[in-house]
C-alpha cells in the first residue's frame, strides 16, 4: 500500500498531531480521489486549464479505470489517515474499457452500504461519474465533498493516535538535543 | 491476614492510583438490536477503573493474562527524519507498575513459563524484562475446576500458586492472603490499611479437576514419536487457525513488523502464531511447514516435549482454555490419550511425514 | 428411536458397505468428543470405524470446507470422498464446484436433512441455524432419512433491526466488535468461500494487512473478509460459530447478501454449482447512484 501511504495528503494537522487543541483550529480535511485515467483525470486536467479553483484537501490519485479501484483501497486510506475518499470514474457506457466502471458501480453501492451500516459517516466515502469534459463537475464534486468532510471533523483511526502520540511529537526534539551534545 | 469481601473494591481503588490494576471481568458483547452470536461468557482481565465490574466467581478468562507481559502488539521504537532531516531511532519502554488481581494457579505457572523465554538462558528481554520486574502477582485460589481444567494432571495446584507474590483464598465473608515472596510481603505491609489479622474460620475444601490425563513419561514417549501417523491422523480437523495459540497462556512467539507513514513510523512485535501458513515462510517463498500436520505437531511437539527438553518444564499448564476454544474440538488431552496409547513399534509413516514437511 | 439416532444407525451401516466395497476411500462425518454430547469432526477410511461415526443434535461443525484439503490428499483412482451433507454443507459444497475447488465426481455426498443443531452448553438452538433457509441439502448422491419441513427463515431480521438504529450506535457496537477480534483468522479457515490459495491477509509483501492487533487493522480485515465473500456467501454461519470472541460475523455477511439481492436481485448462493455471481457481472440497467 506504498500507494495511499505517499499519496494521501499530509496536510498539517497530521504532522503536528490531530488531537492537540492547537490542531483543532487549524485541522484541514485530507481527502483521497481516485481518479479515472480517461475521464476524471482529465477533467481535473481541464478545471485546471481553465484556472478553475478546488480546495488544496483533495488529493488525486489516478487510477487507470473506476474498475481498478479495490475497496480495500477505500477502506486502506481510511484506515492510515485520510478523512474521506471519493471515487471518480466515467459515465456508465462511456469506460474506456467498455465495462469496466458497471462492475465498479455494483462492488462500491454494496461496499458504501457496508460501510455506513458498519457507522462510517456517508460523507465520507463518495462515488461519482465524471467525464473528461465535465471539469466544472469535477471542481463542485471535490468542493463539495471537502466541504462535506471538513464538517464531519477529523476521522479517528489507531494509527493517526498512535502518530498523535505525544512521545512521538516530542520525539524530534529529543534526538536534536541528544546529538547537540 | 484477612480482606473483607466488602473492603475490596476500596483496595482496588487504592492500588489504582499507584499502580495499573488488572482484575478478571465479563467481556460485555453488547447486542444492539437482538442479534446473538454462540459465544458464550467471555471474560478476560481488564484494567480497573470506575464502572467495571470485577468478576472472582470466573473459573478462569477466555483470555490469558499474557498481555500484560506480553502484549498482542509491542511497540518497539519509533524512528524517522525530524524536521532537519536527521534521522531518530527511539527505543519505546513503556513498563508500568502493574498489579494483577486474581490470577488463577495455571495463569501463575504460565507465568514461570514465559520468564523462562523471556529471562533465562543468558537472553534478557528488554521489553518483558522490566515488565516483568513491575509486575505484582496476587493469585486466587480456585473454588471450582471448569470441565476443561486439568492443571492438577499437569503438576500444578489449583488451590496454591507457587511463586506468585500473595496467594489469595476466597471464604465466605473476606479473602485470606499469604505473601510468597518479599514483594508481596511488602505489598502487603502497605495494604495493612486494609486488612485485618486472622484466618478464615473455614478453610474452604480444595479444588481438583475432574479431567485428568496421565502426563508422566509424555516428554520421552514424543520424543520417539517425530515420525509417528498419529500426527497425520489428528491434524485432519484442523483448521490452522489461531485460536488455541492466541487464548494460550503460554504460547509466546511473535513477529517483527513495523508501520511506516510519511518521514516516521515504528516498529512493533505482535503475537503470531505456528498455526498460521507464514509463520515459517521464509525469503523466496520457501516453507518447510507449508502443510497442516506439520504445523499441528510443532505446535504439540513444542508444548509438551521441545519446551521440556529446554527449559525442564511443560509449556502446557492445563488451563484448558485450547480445549474450550477450539472451533473443531481438537482436544489436547485427548491427544495425550493418544500419545500414551500410541504403540511405538506401529511403522513409522517417514514417507508420508517427509512429503508433508 | 429419535430422528437423528435413525440417521446415525444407516450412516454407520451405509458408511460401512460404501468403505467395505472401496466406492469410498475416505468418509467425513462427525465422531465423539471427550465431554457429553461434543462433537469432533471425524475421518475414518476402514469399514470398522463406522462405528465411531455419531450423528446427534450436536454436531455444529459444518464440514463442507475439509473436501478441499482431503481431495488433495486422495489418490484420484482409489476411491471417492464421502462427505455428510445437510444444507449448509451442501450449499458450501456447490460453492466450491463452482469456484473449480473440488471435482463432483469425486465426492460421494451422504445427505442428511436437519432440523438444526444446539449449542451442547446451553442446550438451545446454534445461532447460525436459527434463519437456516435450506434445511434439506441441495445436492447429494443419497439421503438419510426424510426430507424435514423447510421453515420461514427470518435471515435478514437482524440487519434490518441494526439498520434501524442510528449511525453513531452502529459505529460503536461495530468497534466494539472489531475491537475483541484476535485475528485467530478462524472465520477464514471454516469458510467454503474463503478458498484463495494465498489470502490478501498472507500477502506480506504487498503489505494489505498489517499485523497489529488493533481497532482500525481489525476492521480492514473483516470488512475486506465480508466483502470478498459477499456475493457468494452461503450463509451457512460456520464463521460465526467458530470465532472465539463472539463478533457478530453473520450480521455483516448477510448485509451484504440482503444489498446484493435487494439492488442486483442475487439471490441466495450455493443453491447450484453454475449461477452466475452477482459482483462477477453487470446490467447496463443497475439502479444509478452515483450520478
Amino acid at each position: 500500500m506504498s500507494v495511499v501511504e505517499t499519496n494521501v495528503a499530509t496536510t498539517g494537522a497530521m504532522a503536528t498531531g490531530a488531537n492537540s487543541p492547537a490542531a483543532a483550529e487549524s485541522w484541514q480535511p485530507s481527502i483521497l480521489a481516485f481518479a479515472c485515467h480517461w475521464c476524471t483525470y482529465s477533467g481535473a486536467d481541464l478545471a485546471g486549464l481553465n484556472r478553475m479553483e478546488y480546495p488544496a484537501n483533495v488529493r488525486l490519485l489516478r487510477v487507470p479505470c473506476s474498475g481498478r479501484v479495490n475497496p480495500q483501497y477505500v477502506l486502506s486510506a481510511l484506515g492510515k489517515g485520510a478523512d474521506g475518499v471519493l471515487v471518480c470514474g466515467c459515465h456508465p457506457g462511456d469506460c474506456h474499457y467498455v465495462s469496466g466502471n458497471y462492475y465498479a458501480k455494483r462492488r462500491l453501492m454494496a461496499f458504501k452500504r457496508l460501510l455506513e451500516f458498519t457507522g462510517l459517516e456517508p460523507g465520507r466515502f463518495q462515488v461519482r461519474w465524471i467525464s473528461g469534459s465535465e471539469a466544472g463537475k469535477f471542481r463542485d464534486t471535490v468542493t463539495r465533498v471537502c466541504e462535506e468532510v471538513r464538517a464531519l471533523g477529523p476521522l479517528t483511526t489507531d494509527q493517526r493516535q498512535a502518530l498523535a502520540d505525544p512521545v512521538l511529537a516530542g520525539a524530534a526534539a529529543t534526538t536534536q538535543a541528544g546529538e547537540a551534545q | 491476614m484477612l480482606l473483607a469481601k466488602n473492603r475490596l473494591l476500596e483496595l482496588l481503588e487504592h492500588l489504582s492510583t499507584q499502580a495499573r490494576v488488572y482484575v478478571p471481568a465479563r467481556l460485555e458483547v453488547a447486542s444492539l438490536a437482538g442479534e446473538s452470536t454462540d459465544s458464550g461468557t467471555l471474560s478476560h482481565f481488564v484494567q480497573y477503573a470506575a464502572g467495571v465490574q470485577p468478576d472472582f466467581e470466573l473459573v478462569n478468562t477466555t483470555l490469558p493474562p499474557k498481555d500484560m507481559l506480553f502484549p498482542q502488539t509491542q511497540k518497539m521504537y519509533r524512528y524517522g527524519f525530524d524536521t532537519d532531516g536527521v534521522p531518530y531511532i527511539d527505543p519505546i519502554h513503556d513498563a508500568d507498575e502493574v498489579v494483577v488481581f486474581g490470577l488463577r494457579s495455571c495463569d501463575m505457572a504460565s507465568i514461570d513459563c514465559m520468564d523462562q523465554v523471556f529471562l533465562t538462558k543468558g537472553y534478557e528481554d528488554e521489553f518483558y524484562a522490566p515488565r516483568r520486574q513491575k509486575l505484582l502477582c496476587v493469585a486466587l485460589a480456585c473454588g471450582q475446576a471448569a470441565e476443561s481444567c486439568f492443571c492438577d494432571s499437569m503438576g500444578i495446584d489449583p488451590n496454591v500458586a507457587a511463586n506468585a507474590d500473595i496467594q489469595l483464598v476466597a471464604g465466605d465473608e473476606a479473602f485470606s492472603l499469604s505473601a510468597q515472596t518479599e514483594k508481596g510481603q511488602a505489598a502487603l505491609s502497605q495494604w495493612q490499611a486494609f486488612l485485618s489479622a486472622g484466618e478464615l474460620p473455614v478453610a474452604p475444601a480444595p479444588t481438583s479437576c475432574s479431567l485428568k490425563v496421565e502426563a508422566n513419561g509424555l516428554k520421552d514417549k514424543l520424543e520417539q514419536m517425530y515420525e509417528h501417523p498419529l500426527w497425520e491422523q489428528i491434524s485432519k480437523k484442523c483448521l490452522t487457525c489461531g485460536t488455541c495459540t492466541f487464548v494460550c497462556p503460554t504460547c509466546h512467539c511473535f513477529d517483527i513488523s513495523q508501520s511506516n507513514r510519511m518521514q516516521m513510523g515504528e516498529r512493533f512485535r505482535s503475537w503470531d502464531s505456528c498455526m498460521f501458513f507464514d509463520y515459517t515462510e521464509m525469503a523466496g517463498h520457501h516453507n518447510p511447514r507449508a502443510a497442516k500436520m506439520p504445523r499441528v505437531r510443532q505446535r504439540f511437539m513444542h508444548k509438551l516435549c521441545f519446551f521440556e527438553e529446554r527449559y525442564g518444564c511443560s509449556l502446557c499448564v492445563g488451563c484448558g482454555r485450547c480445549v474450550a476454544q477450539c472451533p473443531v474440538a481438537l482436544d489436547i488431552t485427548v491427544l495425550i490419550d493418544q500419545i500414551g496409547a500410541a504403540p511405538l513399534d506401529e511403522k513409522q509413516d517417514v514417507e508420508g511425514a517427509v512429503h508433508a514437511g | 428411536m429419535s430422528d437423528s439416532q435413525s440417521i446415525q444407525a444407516s450412516l454407520r451401516s451405509r458408511a460401512a458397505e460404501l468403505l467395505a466395497s472401496d466406492q469410498v476411500a475416505e468418509l467425513i462425518g462427525w465422531g465423539a468428543g471427550r465431554f457429553p454430547d461434543q462433537t469432533t469432526p471425524l475421518f475414518i477410511t476402514q469399514a470398522d470405524q463406522a462405528e465411531g461415526l455419531v450423528y446427534s443434535e450436536y454436531c455444529q461443525n459444518t464440514l463442507g470446507k475439509y473436501a478441499i484439503t482431503e481431495l488433495s490428499e486422495l489418490v484420484a483412482d482409489q476411491g471417492k470422498l464421502a462427505i455428510c451433507v445437510r444444507g449448509c454443507e451442501s450449499r458450501g459444497i456447490n460453492r466450491m464446484l463452482k469456484d473449480n475447488q473440488i471435482e463432483r465426481d469425486r465426492l460421494y455426498l451422504l445427505g442428511i436433512p436437519c432440523s438444526g443443531m444446539k449449542n451442547r452448553q446451553s442446550g438451545e438452538l446454534l445461532s447460525k441455524c436459527m434463519n437456516c433457509s435450506h434445511k434439506n441439502p441441495v445436492i447429494y448422491d443419497e439421503l438419510l432419512g426424510e426430507t424435514v419441513a423447510e421453515g420461514e427463515p427470518d435471515r435478514f431480521g437482524a440487519v434490518c433491526a441494526l439498520e434501524e438504529c442510528d449511525r453513531a450506535s452502529r459505529e460503536q457496537y461495530f468497534d466494539a466488535a472489531f475491537d475483541r477480534c484476535i485475528r485467530c483468522y478462524a472465520c477464514r479457515e471454516v469458510c467454503p468461500v474463503c478458498t484463495c490459495r494465498e489470502c490478501f491477509v498472507d500477502q506480506h509483501e504487498v503489505g494489505w494487512q498489517g499485523k497489529q492487533g488493533n481497532t482500525t487493522e481489525n476492521r480492514f480485515y473483516s470488512l475486506t473478509r465480508a466483502f470478498h465473500i459477499s456475493d457468494r456467501c452461503v450463509e451457512c454461519g460456520e464463521c460465526e460459530r467458530a470465532c472465539p470472541m463472539g463478533l457478530p460475523l453473520m450480521v455483516l455477511n448477510r448485509k451484504l447478501v440482503k444489498d446484493l439481492d435487494d439492488l442486483f436481485q442475487a439471490g441466495e448462493a450455493g443453491l447450484d454449482a453454475v449461477a452466475v455471481n452477482s459482483l462477477g457481472t453487470y446490467d447496463v440497467a443497475d439502479v444509478e447512484e452515483f450520478m
